[in-house]
């Protein structure tokens, strides 16, 4: 199967990604690190590889955004690849989803009516946003014979009853792959899977301590690739390159100049495009942190291993994962994102935030005053960034970012 | 053969509408006269959104503000522009849920009364928004929609996270197994229960709230007015398959309070037999409620509040009678015959999970086709509501659909709901008349 990943469509000079073409990305001294740069060819051609493994006779089951727990489907002896938003431009994709609908989504519906993904056995998901939703039902009217399968999980995460639904949910979900399949998936698997994918955040964590505290230099691209792969390859193959590479940038030390630290928030789905990420370093900033779907989001929960029931297990850390890195299409009183954000903020030091908000987000949209407010109120400065699927005008966006790193310095 | 554009000028018909409906408008405003007096009588009051827990609220005797009716009325009463400027002001994207953005904007924004929030508000909108009484409660229950969700968690935030909130979860009925269908299978079944359960633990909530023990037998009466008066409804709706049809797409509109907010009563019963009562005298005598008949179309979409009189007239002007909609025929109370008045939580799920969001874009489909099939409807507008993606994602498919089983035309358009600015006539001229000359060649081909 011929797959349009990035670096096709750039080269094709489509319209969706010419926009976003701007200065060559910049190479830092982790560069041409030969894991690195397996991972970001890995994240450049996200299917390659589960490609490859199905030719080879494995299993492969797509998942899509957020909170979908692959350590089932990866359980089940089956490659789990989650759905990535592709940039390649919208086509037949078009003629069935309408055109307000975040870029992700529309990706998505493409991606199947022009038979991009047609290689995965199957797609499982389990988060109702209502655009995810929209997009996954009106696939299996558009192409039948797609298997995709909703298992929801409880969004109102603080019920008393959200942990037995979430574990009933999930029993589901392992039944619905036992028979896909016609497997039995053991407790035992199931926790050979949890412990693999612990230590693999565990280690993608440790990269977030060592970038926060300036003893590695991992560009914000770099770290999107890290991430970015391990959501599409095998998770052992994926969690082995990691030990390497740990010591590997550790030796390698420190960015020779840092610049001024900065929060990336938002994209709760989708990998915002790695020019984007450039562009704001190039403009002045260190990336420090970020709480991005591909960042720091995506490895904010372990499942507890000390729990007897693996599936309890998934289940309680799906509900505790919106205290670490709060959800807005979650559910959850108690929770307000706009002060875990500010203390996020404040803890990685960061003299600043950006705000990157994918064109179309509703559950985004809700947030985002509430975050503005709090910044203003703290005399935090922030920038907000909207993101469409068909590319941002990059020399306007740097103008932007450029103003928005001169303010900071001003500011002492 | 005469076409569309011979037919003059389209705006110089009116519709002929319905006398009945205007019991529905004093009914209405009934309702929110005595809203806004709620606290002065002493009732507690309730905001909520999405399905109707009306009757599980007027059984404790709670008065309550209905989000989208709030809305619609101001967008109705042409005051909604400024409560969404306010918002857009806070920094609530005007692409977010204009339902949500007005319901917040001048329902709540200007109840804190800020200085900013006062001075961007009209007067109009002031005066109508702030007259509706803060709640006491809130009780969040969507379906299908996670926008609906975070609406009413927003109005939780905005009131300072001191008004209490319950959060039902709407499970969806994906239907993964083959056995799923419309109002069938285990899984629809277990959904059925899992509501049925949190309706039973919301009613907790509410006693925790007033401190009395529920009147069950208070929700039968309520649910048996408002059971008579959904099958009336649909009685009468169905009898407008006769042709000329006696009433229309927007005269269904103006009769969704009775069946979406209304309080349950006889009231309701006696509209929607009047209603009926009027049809069947029309149909007797060969009345339509568009001068001339040519054409029988179908309503996908929410209606656009602002616009429900003069879409009525313009379509009247094109000689086409929306004679049914996705919107009006296939919710609120569309499935009275499960309703068990006696015990009746498990038939109010039943119908709150199968209401036109609730259901899937093939079942969707398959009811869209049987009503089209039924009203004999020659073509299809879809209102694309801009900012309501959970009724907008299948209008594509729809088309297809309608298109192959059905070989109907279709013409699709933008608005919004409550979002006068998304609506651009001229696409809308353009569209319709294309469609409807299709019509036209088609029955010149078949003759």
């Amino acid at each position: 199967m011929q797959i349009a990943g990035p670096l096709k469509s750039l080269a094709k000079g489509l319209p969706g990604a010419s926009v976003c073409l701007g200065r060559p990305q910049p190479v830092g001294t982790s560069q041409m690190n030969p894991i690195l740069e397996t991972l970001r060819s890995v994240a450049e051609q996200p299917y390659q590889r589960a490609i490859e493994a199905k030719q080879r006779g494995q299993r492969v089951v797509g998942t899509l955004p957020m909170h979908c727990p692959a350590e089932l489907i990866h359980a089940a002896g089956a490659l789990p690849v989650l759905v990535q938003e592709l940039p390649d431009p919208i086509t037949s994709g078009g003629g069935v989803l309408p055109p307000f609908f975040c870029g992700f989504t529309r990706s998505f519906v493409d991606q199947v009516t022009e038979g991009k993904i047609a290689f995965l056995d199957a797609i499982l998901f389990v988060d109702h946003c209502v655009q995810l939703l929209s997009a996954a039902d009106v696939v299996r009217v558009a192409r039948p014979e797609t298997t995709i399968h909703f298992h929801q999980l409880i969004a109102s995460v603080e019920q008393p009853w959200s942990l037995d639904n979430s574990v009933k949910t999930l029993r589901t979900f392992v039944e619905d792959l036992e028979e896909l399949y016609g497997i039995s998936i053991s407790e035992d698997d199931l926790r050979r899977s949890i412990r693999l994918f612990n230590e693999n955040r565990q280690l993608i964590r440790q990269l977030y301590d060592l970038r926060r505290s300036g003893a590695i230099d991992l560009s914000s691209t770099q770290m999107q690739a890290v991430i970015k792969s391990s959501m599409v390859m095998d998770k052992a193959e994926h969690t082995a390159m990691l030990r390497d590479l740990l010591p590997m940038l550790q030796t390698a030390g420190p960015a020779k100049v840092r610049k001024l630290p900065l929060y990336v928030s938002g994209h709760m789905c989708h990998a915002p495009r790695p020019e984007i990420l450039a562009l704001i370093e190039e403009c002045g900033f260190s990336i420090v942190d970020d709480d991005l779907y591909h960042g720091y989001r995506y490895v904010s929960t372990d499942v507890d291993e000390a729990i007897g029931d693996p599936i309890v297990g998934l289940a309680t850390a799906y509900l505790t994962k919106n205290r670490n890195a709060p959800c807005p299409t979650r559910i959850a009183p108690s929770v307000e994102m706009s002060e875990w954000l500010l203390q996020r903020v404040q803890a990685s030091q960061a003299r600043g935030l950006i705000v990157l908000l994918a064109k179309f987000c509703e559950p985004h949209y809700f947030q985002y005053p509430r975050i503005k407010q709090q910044f203003e109120q703290h005399n935090l400065s922030h920038l907000l960034v909207e993101t469409e699927h068909e590319g941002v005008p990059l020399e306007n966006l740097r103008t932007k970012v450029e103003s928005f790193a001169e303010m900071i310095k001003r500011q002492g | 053969m005469s076409t569309v554009l011979e037919s003059g000028a389209p705006l110089v018909k009116k519709a002929n509408r319905l006398q009945s409906t205007k019991l529905n408008n004093k009914m209405v405003n009934a309702y929110w006269e005595d809203l806004f007096r709620a606290k002065e009588q002493g009732k507690l009051v309730c905001w909520t959104e999405g399905i109707q827990l009306n009757p599980i609220l007027q059984a404790a005797d709670i008065a309550w503000c209905h989000g989208e009716a709030a809305a619609a009325l101001l967008a109705a009463r042409k005051e909604s522009a400024a409560p969404q400027a306010h918002m857009e002001t806070l920094g609530y994207d005007r692409e977010l849920c204009s339902y949500a953005r007005t319901h917040i904007g001048c329902g709540v924004m200007n109840q804190a009364s800020t200085v900013e929030a006062q001075t961007l508000l009209d007067v109009d909108a002031r005066t109508l928004g702030s007259r509706i009484p803060e709640p006491d409660m809130i009780i969040s229950a969507y379906p299908f929609c996670s926008t609906g969700q975070q609406w009413d968690n927003e109005l939780y935030r905005t009131f300072g996270k001191k008004v209490p909130i319950y959060n039902i979860s709407m499970d969806w009925v994906w239907g993964n197994k083959g056995s799923s269908a419309y109002m069938s299978g285990p899984e629809y079944r277990e959904k059925v229960a899992f509501l049925k359960r949190q309706l039973e633990d919301c009613v907790r909530f509410i006693e925790g709230i007033t401190g009395k023990r529920y009147d069950w037998d208070r929700l039968s009466e309520i649910m048996t007015y408002t059971k008579r008066a959904a099958e009336l409804r649909l009685e009468a709706m169905k009898l407008c398959k006769a042709r000329p049809s006696p009433a229309s797409f927007f005269e269904w509109t103006n009769s969704i309070a009775p069946v979406n907010f209304l309080p349950g009563g006889p009231e309701i019963v006696h509209y929607f037999e009047q209603k009926k009562a009027e049809i069947e005298a029309r149909i007797a005598q060969g009345i339509g409620t568009v001068p001339v008949e040519k054409y029988r179309l179908w309503w996908d979409g929410i209606m656009n509040w602002n616009k429900i009189g003069w879409l009525s007239d313009k379509f009247a002007g094109y000689d086409a009678c929306m004679v049914a909609g996705r919107y009006t025929h296939m919710g609120f109370w569309q499935e009275p015959q499960v309703i068990d008045v006696r015990d009746p939580l498990d038939g109010m799920a039943q119908n709150y999970l199968t209401c036109p969001i609730s259901i899937s874009a093939p079942q969707v489909i398959d009811k869209i086709v049987e009503h089209c099939e039924f009203y004999e409807i020659d073509g299809l507008i879809l209102h694309a509501a801009r900012t309501c993606r959970a009724f907008s994602y299948p209008q594509h498919m729809i088309a297809d659909a309608v298109g192959k089983r059905l070989g109907l035309p279709v013409a699709m358009f933008e608005g919004d709901m409550v979002d006068e600015s998304f609506y651009k006539d001229e696409m809308v001229n353009s569209r319709v008349e294309a469609m409807l000359e299709a019509i036209d060649a088609s029955r010149a081909r078949r003759r």
